[in-house]
């Protein structure tokens, strides 16, 4: 059983991958930059496949909640219709308003396309498995995410639109406030680890399954808690999607997008959705750490998903929140919960109350 | 420089989700705040009414249900109703019974309708689907009797056009029986949902004097506390037999006026059931009055009402004793709704104001003709 | 009250100044002068036995002859209903305006006003309403409109 779930493991294949390129002959700044990029795209495409499977997958749940069957046509229950969904939106033509400003307009879902990817070079999916392990793992992550809010309000300006302007400027509001219970939320866990890089932090969390952050009692649960309700927020899910809010403001920022351009914006949500739920395993539930008889990467991967069927279920049962009461659930209740958690945890810490 | 805030407005509409049709809501916003809504009407003017004194009484139902196309029975009902004034036609007691299932059935839909579009306007996507999967049994049940499943043509002058199949009762009382149960569903989905509370409660209040005096009606008018229902009030076709409670609510705002209709879901469930009762105790089959497709009243005017979905729902008909109508006119309870609904939205948020015009449960048809 | 008792009240109370039409089918029916109707109404919503305090209905009529306005009116406590008519020759098409007794009049007022040509007098808003904002047809539902694509029925 062990070896098999060895032999399932994927990180030799980037050892190899390096073995192959050095024998080459390749010198230092050059094989790092060639082996960094090789590592780059692979993960690009399987974000790509998993965002593919995330739109087919929500659309699956959202039918069966509402006791429909969603796509069906396309091969078994329509596994393939999203892939022909992307090749519609690519053969469309790429409306462009008369009064955009122009390279806002064409770069804003070009920022939010790379801004969602950009996160996965520090994400551990498997033992081994992450592009590059930053010693600033967590922060980069942080910053990172933050990008999506300039390219929404790019997006929002370069369309010339009031309602895409109202868009953009709601998820500017939203993001910053949920950007600090987010940032501390993840901080009682760093408090423990001692160490901002995703590899420590995954580490810190081996053996047996109470190690995980979410199982530290009583500060570990409050934190996940406020993490995922910051982190629904951040990927401007239902109950926070006032930036699209379909019924007040049409489609928000991105009213004005069509084509693969609109498509950016959107795979870019679902990528966002899963880098919540992927950091959110990380930190809280052990990453790749399982039980023996799975490879690691699997491990990670289910737990994931287990994390984004929870943040659909969200989408699926709860009315919008109005944009005041979001600001104030954020600066009024989410802030300062997280922020006695935070010195709570600190105080365990400096008792030596934890394991 | 000194910063400054300026004021701007939004053309919400013609075309836009949650106007429910071609509604143009011209908004002055101050950031997200909404400081005036000036509805603009007529993207959906048919001129129906200049229609109906083109055609004979007979040939004007069929455009009656085309003003309101959600309860399109209840129209065919009001025209029937006033023509039948004027003629002083017998309305046989099987017809009468038909109508009231139709008229409570198409409630019911409507309701259920409203029930699920609302929430979807407040962000809630799933009870729209709940809504319209019970919505269709019913659409079932006229589909089964006229062959029609929204433009129904069914109440006609002097009776209604086609007898129920014999399956007809059976299937209607299987679906009251879900109906009633699915109603947990609906009430567990939303009712107690912290984020629903927030968003509906003591929002768009409309107190009761300013609603009589705007017009506004039916269940827009019993949230606001006022207990005026035409058929307990004025009760038209056999009303008065029946057993059912009118629901009103103390507040008037959003929240009361989405439970409101829910409440009446269970009232027009009752009425159907003894309705169905009642059928079964009429021996005689006559379904239909005689009326000659010449049909000629006598010269006059009536004023006829009844409560449908929305409100009272009227038409004034004048007679000049030829084959056609000298003048039909028409009003809806959605006109006065959304007429009033400036009142509801002083200094909400766009958020809201979307909240407050669906449980106003406007629809477009029927403001504009 | 019944319809007769509410005929009778009204009757009683305005003495000359409503007249009694039998073409009323269902509802009690009066005509009032074009000059009274304000006042009329007025005294109509502040009787405590009637409290006519909904207006559900107001619309313009073109007989041929000369226009009608009809207004609906009914008191949502007292239960009760009533309709009057005011006749107005076609050179005289001018009425007084009730908002200020049913602020519900504003809209009908205004759809009278465009589809009919009725002028409104004291009426806050007359403007473009149902039709298009540049239309320049004339008054649509008035019997003698026509317009290239308006096909009468023939009278068989």
């Amino acid at each position: 059983m062990n070896g098999f779930s060895e032999f399932l493991e994927l990180h030799p294949l980037f050892s190899w991958l390096y073995e192959l390129l050095k024998s080459t002959g390749l010198q230092d700044p050059w094989l790092r930059v060639t082996h960094y990029s090789i590592l780059g795209s692979m993960m690009f495409g399987v974000l790509s496949l998993i965002a593919l499977f995330l739109v087919w997958w929500e659309r699956k749940i959202a039918a069966h909640i509402q006791q429909r069957f969603g796509p069906m046509r396309h091969g078994w229950h329509g596994w393939y219709q999203t892939i022909m969904d992307a090749i519609k939106l690519l053969q469309k033509e790429d409306v462009k308003i008369a009064l955009r400003d122009k390279p806002v307009f064409f770069w804003a879902p070009i920022v939010c396309f790379v801004a969602a990817f950009c996160v996965y070079v520090v994400m551990p999916f498997g033992e081994g498995l992450i592009v590059a392990d930053l010693n600033i793992g967590i922060l980069y992550v942080l910053a990172i995410t933050t990008w999506t809010v300039i390219s929404l309000l790019m997006a929002g300006w370069g369309s010339n639109n009031k309602y895409a302007l109202l868009g953009g400027m709601r998820s500017a509001a939203q993001i910053v406030s949920y950007e600090v219970p987010m940032a501390v939320s993840i901080l009682t866990p760093i408090l423990f680890v001692g160490s901002l890089s995703m590899n420590d932090i995954v580490l810190s969390q081996t053996g047996p399954i109470y190690n995980w952050f979410v199982f530290r009692l009583p500060f570990g649960p409050i934190a996940f808690l406020t993490f995922i309700i910051a982190g629904t927020a951040e990927a401007n899910r239902t109950p926070f999607d006032i930036p699209e809010a379909e019924q007040e403001l049409v489609s928000g920022y991105n009213v004005e997008y069509s084509g693969m351009k609109f498509a950016m914006f959107f795979l870019a949500e679902f990528v966002n959705m899963f880098t919540i739920a992927a950091v959110a395993v990380t930190v809280f539930f052990g990453g790749w750490n399982g039980f023996q008889f799975l490879p690691s990467w699997l491990w990670f991967l289910g737990k994931t998903l287990l994390i984004v069927l929870l943040l659909m279920l969200f989408r699926w049962t709860y009315p919008r929140l109005r944009v005041d009461q979001l600001m104030m659930f954020a600066w009024k209740f989410l802030v300062p919960v997280t922020f006695v958690n935070l010195i709570i945890a600190g105080l365990f810490k400096h008792l030596g109350w934890y394991w | 420089m000194a910063l400054r805030t300026e004021e701007f407005v939004v053309n919400m509409g013609p075309h836009h989700p949650s106007t429910h049709g071609v509604c143009r809501l011209v908004l002055t916003l101050d950031g997200e705040r909404v400081k005036k809504v000036e509805p603009v009407i007529g993207y959906l003017h048919r001129s129906i009414e200049k229609i109906c004194e083109n055609r004979t009484y007979p040939q004007c139902i069929p455009m009656f249900d085309r003003i309101e196309y959600v309860t399109s029975m209840s129209c065919n009902q009001v025209f029937a109703m006033a023509a039948e004034r004027l003629a002083e036609i017998e309305v046989p007691e099987r017809a009468e019974y038909l109508r009231v299932i139709m008229l409570e059935l198409n409630r019911i839909a409507s309701h259920l309708l409203f029930y699920g579009v609302t929430a979807m306007d407040i962000g809630a996507y799933t009870p729209f689907l709940y809504g319209l999967r019970e919505r269709e049994l019913i659409i079932d049940l006229f589909e089964m009797t006229c062959g029609q499943r929204l433009t129904y043509n069914y109440i006609r002058i002097g009776g209604v056009s086609h007898d129920i199949p014999p399956e007809f009762v059976p299937k209607c009382r299987e679906a009251m029986r879900i109906i009633g149960q699915k109603m947990a569903d609906y009430e567990g989905l939303l009712n107690e949902n912290p984020i629903w509370l927030a968003r509906t409660k003591d929002i768009g209040i409309l107190r009761a004097e300013d609603a009589i005096a705007w017009g506004v009606s039916g269940p827009v008018l019993r949230a606001s506390g006022v207990k005026h229902d035409l058929r307990k009030d004025d009760p038209y076709s056999i009303y008065d037999r029946f057993d059912f409670e009118i629901p009103v609510q103390k507040n008037g705002d959003t929240f009361d006026r989405y439970i409101q209709r829910l409440d009446e879901i269970r009232e027009s469930i009752k009425i159907v059931n003894q309705a169905l009762n009642g059928l079964e105790g009429v021996e005689d089959d006559k379904i239909k009055a005689k009326v000659s497709p010449n049909f000629k009243p006598p010269a006059g005017e009536a004023y006829a009402r009844i409560e449908n979905s929305r409100g009272e729902l009227g038409t004034y008909l004048i007679s000049d004793g030829t084959k056609k109508p000298l003048r039909v006119k028409t009003r809806g309870g959605s006109y006065n709704q959304l007429q009033a609904l400036p009142l509801m939205c002083h200094d909400v948020l766009v958020a809201d104001l979307v909240a407050i015009f669906a449980t106003l449960d406007v629809i477009m048809p029927e403001v504009d003709r | 009250m019944t319809r007769d008792e509410l005929k009778d009240a009204i009757s009683n109370k305005f003495k000359d100044r409503v007249t009694h039409l039998e073409a009323g089918k269902y509802d009690p029916l009066f005509e009032v002068k074009a000059d009274d109707l304000v006042d009329i109404c007025q005294q109509l919503k502040d009787d405590p036995e009637l409290s006519f305090d909904y207006l559900a209905n107001l619309g313009g009529v073109d007989t041929t002859e000369h226009f009608e306005v009809v207004y609906n009116l009914a008191s949502v406590h007292k239960k009760l209903r009533v309709d009057l008519k005011v006749i107005l020759p076609y050179d005289q098409a001018e009425i007084d305006s009730v908002i200020e007794i049913w602020p519900a009049a504003n809209w009908y007022e205004r759809e009278m006003w465009e589809l009919y040509g009725i002028n409104v007098r004291n009426h806050p808003n007359l403007s473009r309403f149902l039709l298009p904002d540049d239309w320049d047809q004339g008054f649509p539902m008035r019997k003698d409109w026509d317009a290239p694509d308006f096909i009468r029925m023939p009278e068989r």
